[in-house]
């Protein structure tokens, strides 16, 4: 530590001014102390009125900005949540109303199926029941054929038989009552 | 050699006339003197950096923008949390000390400048003006209530008049430390800078005088102090910061100490 | 004695406060730096403190050092 000691010697042979340290060398002490003052207020009021107010003035609007962006997204979310729900709530309505649909047509063809079905049933009953008439009428007429024939058949029957020629309503009596004792 | 303290001597740059305060017989020389002038720089420094930084402000911010709302906002989070709600309303104070102090400190540190705060007259006025605000606001605001200050609470009472005097002491040097250890700190780190640089220059010198190998011995030597110089100056850039975070900090708490008056937050 | 002899000695024993103010350093960062590795999420808020417990601290070895500065410069 020789040169320190060098110069602290030299510091005290040759002070640079009267009392030590320049630092309190009382003289210059007013102006600094005056100079330190009027500037430390005109920086005082230019950050109170004019820096400070202005700085805070941009960081709340970018806070502010941040929060809109941040309710915009949520909001937006929520939109598109509501959409979704919409959207589902929409299908399931028109996935009901197809399903509805398809009954409906369902019940209408089978509604128009079972009509068709029942006249078609009346016309055939009604082709059937006059058949029928028609099936009775000819059996009828054939019975009475049958009965003609059948005294014929007698009356053949007895004259060769007998060789007496049978009258042909005898004939029919007897063919008459054949048929009752057979039916 | 010059002396590691003449760095600090303060000379007349421009003569102005002298100012006498009215009422009293005393006069101040009024002088632009290389401290005053070193204020000065700082201050204007200051506006223009605070006037470029507001100008156009933008909600995306650019690198520029984003060190001056940095420091702002480092501030504002300070005074927030020590003070609570109160703190906005003595932020503008409290940012103006800090960016003050720091730009005179950081401006020092460019060699061949002056340190306006290596001047006790510079920290004692920047103290008493923190210290009379504190008394200012603590009457104005408690009135005799203040004195609650001295006397912490749930004190058994033959301990009162004690304590009243401890911590009246402690308050009273309050100025005392502040503005010492920020003239203090800037005086002991511009001194320390200033006998490392002598170092090199006498060690260049026997390196030039030669002889018996201290040739060498002195290349060595004064490139040691150069590396020294190098790390000191580095050590004095946190130094000045964090002085200056430091005489804001403690700026806070004496302000909050005067608005709560001792009873908490 | 020579008068700026026992300036110089009293000067070098008036830097002897310092080491106070290194002790009381060494603790605070010291505890701090315990504390915080043991509960890291915590450490971030008493960093204000820390600082404030350096700056007292501190102050009282930047007094003797400028009271050494006052006497050999004096």
């Amino acid at each position: 530590m020789a040169p320190a000691h060098e110069q602290t010697h030299t510091g005290t042979e040759e002070p640079p001014h009267e009392g030590g340290l320049p630092q309190f060398q009382l003289e210059y002490w007013g102006g600094q102390i005056v100079w330190l003052l009027l500037l430390f207020t005109l920086l005082y009021f230019l950050m109170s009125r004019v820096f400070v107010p202005r700085m805070r003035k941009v960081l709340d609007t970018r806070a502010q900005t941040i929060a809109d962006a941040v309710e915009q997204a949520r909001r937006a979310q929520d939109e598109a949540k509501a959409m979704a729900e919409a959207g589902r709530a929409e299908v399931a309505e028109a996935r009901a109303a197809a399903q509805r649909a398809g009954a409906e047509a369902k019940a209408r063809a089978n509604a128009a199926a079972a009509k068709r079905q029942a006249a078609e049933d009346e016309r055939l009953n009604a082709k059937m029941a006059e058949a029928e008439v028609r099936i009775r009428a000819s059996r009828d007429k054939a019975m009475s054929n049958v009965g003609a024939i059948a005294s014929d058949t007698a009356q053949a029957m007895i004259e060769k038989l007998t060789g007496v020629k049978a009258t042909a309503a005898d004939a029919a009596a007897l063919a008459a009552a054949t048929a009752k004792g057979n039916a | 050699m010059a002396s590691p303290m003449e760095q600090f001597q303060i000379k007349k740059i421009v003569d102005l006339p002298d100012f006498t305060i009215p009422g009293t017989n005393y006069t101040v020389d009024m002088a632009i003197t290389n401290s005053s002038l070193a204020m000065f720089v700082a201050a204007g420094a200051l506006i223009l950096f605070f006037a470029f930084l507001t100008a156009s402000p933008k909600v995306v911010p650019g690198r520029f923008q984003v060190v001056g709302e940095g420091v702002f906002t480092f501030i504002d989070d300070l005074a927030t949390s020590v003070m609570g709600h109160e703190g906005r309303k003595y932020f503008p104070f409290i940012f103006t000390i800090f960016t003050f102090v720091l730009t005179m400190n950081l401006l020092g540190l460019i060699p061949g400048n002056f340190t306006a705060t290596s001047q006790l007259a510079v920290t004692v006025t920047l103290a008493v003006l923190v210290f009379s605000l504190v008394l200012i606001i603590g009457f104005w605001k408690h009135g005799l209530g203040f004195f609650k200050l001295f006397v912490p609470s749930g004190l058994p009472l033959p301990m009162v008049p004690l304590l009243f005097l401890i911590e009246l002491f402690s308050f009273l040097l309050r100025p005392v430390t502040l503005s010492l250890r920020l003239f203090g700190n800037m005086l002991g780190g511009h001194v320390a800078l200033k006998v490392f640089a002598g170092f090199i220059v006498a060690l260049g010198g026997m390196a030039f005088a030669g002889g018996f190998g201290l040739h060498n011995l002195g290349i060595a030597g004064a490139v040691l102090s150069m590396g020294g110089v190098v790390a000191l100056t580095a050590l004095e850039l946190l130094v000045a910061c964090l002085q200056a975070f430091v005489f804001a900090i403690l700026t806070t708490i004496y302000l909050n100490d005067a608005v709560t008056a001792g009873h908490g937050h | 004695m020579d008068a700026s002899a026992a300036k110089l000695i009293g000067a070098g024993l008036a830097t002897m406060g310092m080491i106070g103010a290194g002790i009381g350093v060494g603790t605070i960062f010291g505890n701090f730096l315990s504390g915080a590795l043991r509960n890291p999420s915590a450490a971030g808020g008493q960093f204000t403190n820390l600082m404030l417990g350096t700056a007292l601290v501190e102050a009282l070895g930047i007094l003797a050092f400028v009271l050494s500065l006052v006497i050999l410069f004096s």
